[in-house]
């Protein structure tokens, strides 16, 4: 166990540093300068301003105070937002994002484990090709076309619940639900694949023999292992929903961190995208470590 | 496998040629018909909040979308393939660097690393698609590398090794033919995906910019008028859901077919 953190820890942090220096390279080789103005500065005040901010410093000290700050939480002012600070702006989002985030993580768990556990036990059955049709279809469905469709049903048409905007729970059902189908689809096929091969070894065979019920078999003897493929895929799943969570918060009007990434990526607010890139990037390799540690837990061939 | 292809065929036909027969072009704004209804007026899907043809829109959005996937694909083609076939053939250190890379790049979140790009060098159509396929080709790089690996040893390969072919022209004349097959197959794979990124992107406003028009933005811009007019956001839906499961299905097929 420990061997598999250390040995993944040895590639993520790496990364992460590599995720952080590259984006700032990249942002700082844009052409233009956040000094651009319709009436060009003097040089002296430019250079003031240069100077307030650090940019008249090399390249390399510049990514080195850039990198001192994130690693105590500093991601610098926001160009657009005045008087914010990045960090702010992402601690203002963060919570609203997570909530979003594991709510739909959940959600999808729970429809698409029990879809496949049904389909699992009508295995051949109509049913079974109907559950497992729909979930192909979910994760074909962009979040950005699921969204809108629900506004339209259930927002404009039926008007059971809000448009958009945050108010209490009844404005987070809509934006979960579309968050979470396409998740939900996916972890149903993984869930249905693993359910068809653990079905049909020896050790569900010799529980059937021993008679026990088809209920008890597939809860305590089939389940679990058929369960492994979707873990590891919880990883590239949280990539998917921080991703779904920017077109779902810009939808649905949420304040979360995928809005202010859109909006920093439309206005050319280069700390704030910046720091968003950074956070979801260490976000992305978190979850893919939780992956692979559960998954280590989960199937004690992989310890090794 | 049929149905899916039959459906691309047609799908990708009718965005090439049926804007020429109609009377709207797809930038045209029809000034006394604004927000037209369905049928009226001469516009079989009515028209948008500026007066453009909907039917028109629809199927340049798909044109581009399609092409913007294309060439992405291609981009990812290229690269995946050059970058597996190498660290297959070469095996060993080259290999573990080479696959090493590759892991630590899947596990990156890529649509934020496309949108900084945007961010960093404007948004314009040839970054789109250079920028997605530069993300997408790990998978096939994967696939590659695993198809040399396997073909590395055949005797014809050692043949051609022993008599002293240089590697990269047993890479290209002998190696590259037999990995054809499974590349053509993720190939129509990566289709899809580049599809979701690029409308994924347009959606947002980060992609494909106004005046040219792609299926995202078409849904984006069929959302806000969903109330009076459902199906500016229903068709361009419908086209893009319709389309991403037929080549997922193609490329499944392919794939399933060329793994024995």
């Amino acid at each position: 166990m420990r061997a598999i953190l250390i040995r993944r820890l040895a590639t993520a942090i790496p990364t992460l540093l590599a995720v952080i220096l590259l984006s700032f390279v990249l942002m700082r080789s844009a052409p233009g300068s956040p000094f651009d103005a319709e009436r060009p500065l003097d040089p002296a005040t430019r250079a003031a301003f240069a100077a307030a901010y650090g940019l008249d410093k090399p390249l390399p000290e510049q990514a080195a105070r850039y990198l001192g700050g994130v690693l105590t939480g500093d991601f610098g002012p926001s160009l657009v937002y005045k008087d914010f600070t990045v960090g702010r702006l992402i601690a203002q989002g963060l919570p609203i994002s997570l909530t979003l985030g594991g709510l739909a993580l959940l959600l999808a768990l729970v429809l698409g484990i029990g879809g496949a556990v049904v389909a699992g036990t009508h295995a051949g059955e109509p049913l079974d090709r109907i559950i497992m049709l729909k979930a192909t279809l979910l994760t074909a469905v962009p979040t950005f076309v699921t969204g809108p469709a629900l506004v339209l049903v259930f927002a404009l048409w039926l008007q059971w619940l809000p448009v958009s905007g945050l108010d209490g729970a009844p404005s987070l059902v809509l934006p979960v639900i579309a968050l979470a189908l396409p998740v939900a689809g996916a972890i149903a096929r993984l869930a249905r694949a693993g359910l068809a091969v653990t079905l049909a070894q020896d050790h569900v065979l010799a529980a059937r023999a021993r008679g026990l019920s088809p209920r008890r078999i597939l809860w305590r003897h089939a389940l679990r292992p058929a369960l492994v493929p979707v873990v590891s895929y919880l990883g590239p799943a949280a990539a998917g929903l921080l991703t779904g969570a920017v077109v779902i918060e810009t939808v649905f009007g949420l304040p979360g961190l995928g809005r202010y990434f859109v909006q920093g990526a439309l206005n050319r607010d280069y700390p704030l995208v910046l720091g968003v890139v950074i956070l979801y990037a260490a976000l992305i390799l978190f979850f893919n470590l939780l992956a692979d540690l559960a998954y280590g837990w989960l199937d004690p061939r992989v310890r090794g | 496998m049929r149905i899916a292809g039959w459906t691309i065929v047609t799908v990708a036909l009718a965005a090439l040629l049926l804007p020429l027969l109609l009377p709207w072009n797809y930038d045209q704004i029809d000034w006394n018909h604004v927000r037209a209804a369905p049928f009226t007026h001469g516009h079989l899907l009515g028209t948008d909040s500026v007066g453009r043809d909907l039917l028109a829109r629809t199927l340049i959005g798909t044109r581009i979308t399609l092409t913007v996937a294309g060439a992405a694909a291609l981009v990812a083609l290229l690269i995946g393939t050059a970058w597996g076939a190498i660290a297959g053939w070469f095996g060993g250190r080259v290999d573990e660097a080479m696959m090493r890379v590759v892991d630590a790049l899947y596990a990156l979140p890529f649509m934020f690393v496309v949108i900084l790009l945007m961010v960093a060098f404007g948004r314009s159509i040839v970054l789109v698609f250079l920028g997605i396929g530069a993300v997408e080709w790990l998978t096939m790089a994967r696939v590659v590398r695993g198809q040399v690996m396997a073909l590395r040893h055949r005797p014809y390969v050692l043949a051609a090794e022993a008599a002293g072919a240089p590697p990269r022209a047993i890479i290209v004349r002998h190696i590259l033919p037999n990995v054809a097959g499974i590349a053509l197959a993720y190939l129509v794979l990566t289709v899809p995906q580049v599809v979701m990124v690029e409308s994924f992107l347009s959606f947002l406003g980060l992609g494909v910019q106004e005046p040219l028009t792609s299926l995202g933005i078409l849904v984006h811009d069929g959302a806000e008028d969903m109330d009076v007019a459902p199906l500016a956001l229903l068709v361009p839906g419908g086209v893009l859901v319709g389309l991403i499961l037929a080549l997922t299905a193609l490329g499944e097929r392919l794939r399933d077919r060329l793994a024995r």
